[in-house]
């Protein structure tokens, strides 16, 4: 599809963009290669880091004038490779544009540029008893337009919902340059709903410029309980337990016996390393709802067969368990030379049997998996341990992460959460959708980027690409 | 409840406008909102008879239900288990169905402190303008397989095709509910609004009409108590479902438009002709200008969707957008083709690529 010669790009870069912002040595470009899902890397012909909407609109012009792919990219924490750059194309970096533009605490709305980090919204809030919502473990380093373009989640999202809950307003940059404004300020829309479409499009329709974020009060009181239990199925079996009885968590998370002793190790969080799961949760509002829920949920777990149920004495213990809970990942990263995590969500109820099966899988694969998920909302994060260096790995992992991916699928769940299909999970799309509903998906690519140059081959397969991945898994059956 | 799968009928009707052998079609449900001036001029399409819950498990707050049920009836089925729609969805009759609601995407009172229609649908079925059977999201909380083409559903008034079915999050249903009302003039509301934010997240609607303002707040029982203790006013039975379902006199009349305005703005409106809800965020006004309506609305950074009387021209942002989506879904523009023209891009003159 690229006609044009890869000098013709270069020189029409340097007309628009500062030299300082343009990177085509290898060493420069070297950071660029992969998102946080290293196994899928690419060298882009360039990298343009981008410091406004101008320069945005100018690179998209200039690609689609040029037929070029382009792929966008925020702070590069995703974990589906959707940020994995096309050799022959521009890899253009929103990281720079990185200022909170306005704060409203009347209106309780922020205007943002993409690169602000997710933490940074909230931090600027604090001053005015408000904050932003979305939590995912990255919050430190994502950026928000990558948060809208995976639609990310977090630990929070059981009550205050993922991005697009909490995003009233955006400006986007489309593949002809045209500057669309979607939302808006008011507490409805007229017109179709483009901001559903555009959150957890993955870069496919268009480039995020600004974001207006909605701010809630600060809770009044938070209170965090966590409790230990003898197995997986109990501590699962409590959490349907507790949403049955009427109460929504503001966060409802479970580790199992792997991820609590990786953790452990790395942090001391304080989880006891002989429990099999233990549930974490934080109840939130108004003070006098929250002690009569912990009473409830106290009672709840009781009764669900947890060994012990602490509260959390003050913040620090508090903030010392939930670090525990965010740093799982990185705490495995030390037990395993490699690791890598997926993201199925399933419904609530099944959540015992999915976990059951994925260690049979595990089994099978001679692969160890820790778990550490979201259980309120039934979306897993089995972490799965092993070493690239060792021949085959890389390929069992693969048909690990298939296996558990279509077993989601099997119980009336979903391939991704809130991680993204991206690169990684592009098989597995064939699996979840008939070829009408890919055709469906493609046709609105087809009407938003009819050249096809926005993350070209991500998101959505082709339908070609779904037939032959359907083949395969049949004669493998 | 009645069940009845008609989804293999309406694919056929569809497989037979698209084949020429049909009218193009207009989409009906149970035609409750049409004394709003939603009724296609001739309904050839009819949802009525496509009813029945596919699923519901109270543990999962998920709803599964066919697009023609009853939102009474639906209603009636969450109470038995504690739960409510998550959001608060207007019923204008009480046939009125869940599939109309999902089409026009109103919202009812409770939405400024909870969350919109669109925010709970997390999947749905549908016909789309190939006349093949499509389901997009599910029935879990969290899902980014794909565009989110479910919750594009939500308000394009059945412009993409025609739903079947649609998956809803539900929530328990608050311990108690309590209304206090009070006289206060607009002039004031400002002052209100501050004094109702500190009253989260037990404030659950608001409503101001006539020189009374109703605030209700919801939770659980020892919280809302205390509040209202500390609140003051007149106990009240406000009846906020005839104002969630637009039953109320005030909404009869020959014109009726909603004035949308971002938080924390206020339009100068006229006693009598005005009731305001979301902390003063949603202005109903009957009998006015809807020009002038539109122009001041503009002005404060809101808009105006009309409901009876004098049409506005189209105002969604991105015309082409709205366009090219239309023409992905229907590509030979076979679904309520009337009502895209008239609320969401002006004129058929331009084709749709």
């Amino acid at each position: 599809m690229n006609t044009v010669l890869p000098e013709d790009l270069i020189p029409a870069l340097q007309a628009l963009i500062p030299e300082e912002r343009l990177l085509t040595r290898r060493e420069q470009i070297a950071p660029y290669e992969c998102d946080a899902l290293p196994v899928y890397c690419e060298r882009p012909r360039v990298v343009v880091l981008a410091a406004s909407e101008e320069d945005v609109v100018a690179v998209a012009k200039l690609c689609y004038r040029l037929k070029i792919p382009l792929v966008s990219r925020g702070a590069g924490t995703g974990l589906s490779a959707g940020a994995k750059p096309y050799r022959a194309g521009v890899l253009l970096v929103t990281a720079p544009m990185n200022r909170i533009l306005s704060l409203d605490a009347p209106s309780m709305l922020a205007r943002v540029e993409p690169g602000v980090i997710n933490q940074q919204i909230t931090a600027a809030a604090a001053a005015h008893g408000l904050y932003y919502a979305p939590d995912p473990s990255s919050q430190i380093a994502c950026s928000i337009g990558g948060n809208v373009a995976e639609n990310a989640g977090g630990v929070h999202c059981l009550k205050y919902g993922v991005t697009v809950h909490n995003v009233i307003a955006l400006r986007l940059v489309t593949i002809e340059g045209e500057v669309l404004e979607i939302g808006g300020e008011c507490l409805a829309q007229p017109g179709y709903d483009l901001l559903a479409l555009v959150h957890g499009s993955e870069g496919c329709l268009g480039i995020v410029t600004q974001v207006t974020v909605k701010l809630l009060p600060l809770p009044a009181r938070t209170r965090t309980l966590m409790a230990d239990f003898g197995t997986v199925r109990e501590a699962a079996d409590a959490v349907s337990a507790i949403v049955r009885a009427g109460v929504v968590p503001a966060a409802l998370e479970m580790m199992d016996q792997l991820a609590i002793s990786a953790t452990e190790a790395f942090c001391q969080a304080g989880y006891a390393l002989d429990a099999a799961a233990i549930l974490l949760i934080d109840l939130d509002g108004d003070p006098r709802e929250v002690d009569q829920e912990l009473a409830l949920v106290e009672a709840l777990l009781d009764r669900s067969g947890a060994w012990r149920t602490q509260r959390a004495g003050c913040e620090d213990q508090r903030q010392r368990w939930w670090k525990g809970r965010k740093s799982a990942f990185p705490a495995i990263g030390r037990l395993s030379p490699d690791y890598y995590c997926i993201d199925g969500t399933v419904p609530r109820r099944r959540i015992g049997d999915v976990l059951e099966a994925i260690e049979g899988f595990a089994e099978q694969h001679g692969l160890q998996v820790a778990n550490v998920f979201h259980a309120g909302d039934g979306n897993l994060h089995p972490i799965i341990m092993f070493d690239a260096g060792e021949t085959g790995a890389l390929e069992r992992v693969e048909k690990l992460a298939a296996d558990i991916l279509e077993y989601c699928i099997e119980v009336g769940g979903t391939i991704t959460g809130e991680h993204g299909v991206g690169v990684e999970k592009i098989n597995q799309m064939a699996v979840q959708f008939t070829d009408e509903e890919i055709g469906q998906f493609l046709a609105l690519k087809e009407a938003l980027d009819p050249p096809w140059l926005l993350n070209r081959g991500k998101l959505i397969p082709t339908l070609a690409h779904c037939r032959e991945y359907r083949a395969l898994r049949h004669r493998h059956d | 409840m009645t069940d009845r799968d008609s989804s293999m009928d309406l694919q056929e009707s569809v497989r037979a406008a698209l084949a020429g052998s049909a009218e193009p079609i207009a989409i009906a449900g149970s035609g409750s909102r049409s004394a709003f001036d939603l009724q296609p001029e001739s309904a050839s399409l009819d949802l009525r008879a496509h009813t029945g819950v596919i699923d519901y498990e109270p543990d999962e707050l998920v709803l599964r239900v066919r697009a023609g049920t009853r939102l009474d009836t639906l209603r009636e089925l969450l109470a038995a288990e504690g739960q409510q729609f998550a959001a608060d969805i207007p019923a204008p009759a009480t046939h009125s169905t869940i599939g109309g609601a999902v089409a026009c995407g109103w919202d009812g009172p409770a939405r400024a402190f909870s969350v919109s229609l669109r925010d709970t649908v997390l999947g749905c079925r549908m016909i789309n303008g190939r006349g093949h059977t499509v389901n997009f999201g599910g029935q879990v909380m969290k899902n980014v397989a794909g565009y989110d083409c479910a919750r594009l559903q939500v308000g394009a008034f059945g412009t993409l095709g025609v739903l079947l079915d649609v998956s809803l999050r539900v929530s328990p249903q608050p311990e108690v509910s309590v209304t206090r009302s009070f006289d206060v003039d607009t002039g004031d509301l400002s002052q209100w609004w501050q004094r109702t934010r500190a009253l989260r997240p037990l404030i659950s609607a608001t409503c101001h009409c006539d020189g009374q303002l109703h605030l209700r707040l919801s939770g659980r029982a020892v919280a809302v108590e205390d509040a209202v203790a500390l609140l003051g006013g007149e106990a009240s039975a406000f009846d906020w479902a005839a104002l969630r379902d637009l039953r109320q006199d005030f909404f009869h009349g020959d014109a009726l438009a909603c004035v949308y305005l971002p938080r924390g703005v206020s339009m100068p409106v006229e006693r009598g002709t005005a009731l305001l809800e979301w902390e003063g965020a949603r202005i109903w006004v009957r009998g006015g200008d809807h020009g002038a309506l539109q122009q001041a609305a503009a002005a404060c950074g809101g808009f105006v969707q009309v409901l009876r009387g004098a049409p506005l021209p189209p105002q969604s942002a991105a015309a082409d957008w709205h366009r090219r989506i239309k023409a992905a879904f229907d590509p030979s523009g076979v679904f309520n083709q009337r009502i895209f023209h008239e609320r969401f891009v002006a004129g058929d003159r331009e084709s749709c690529r």
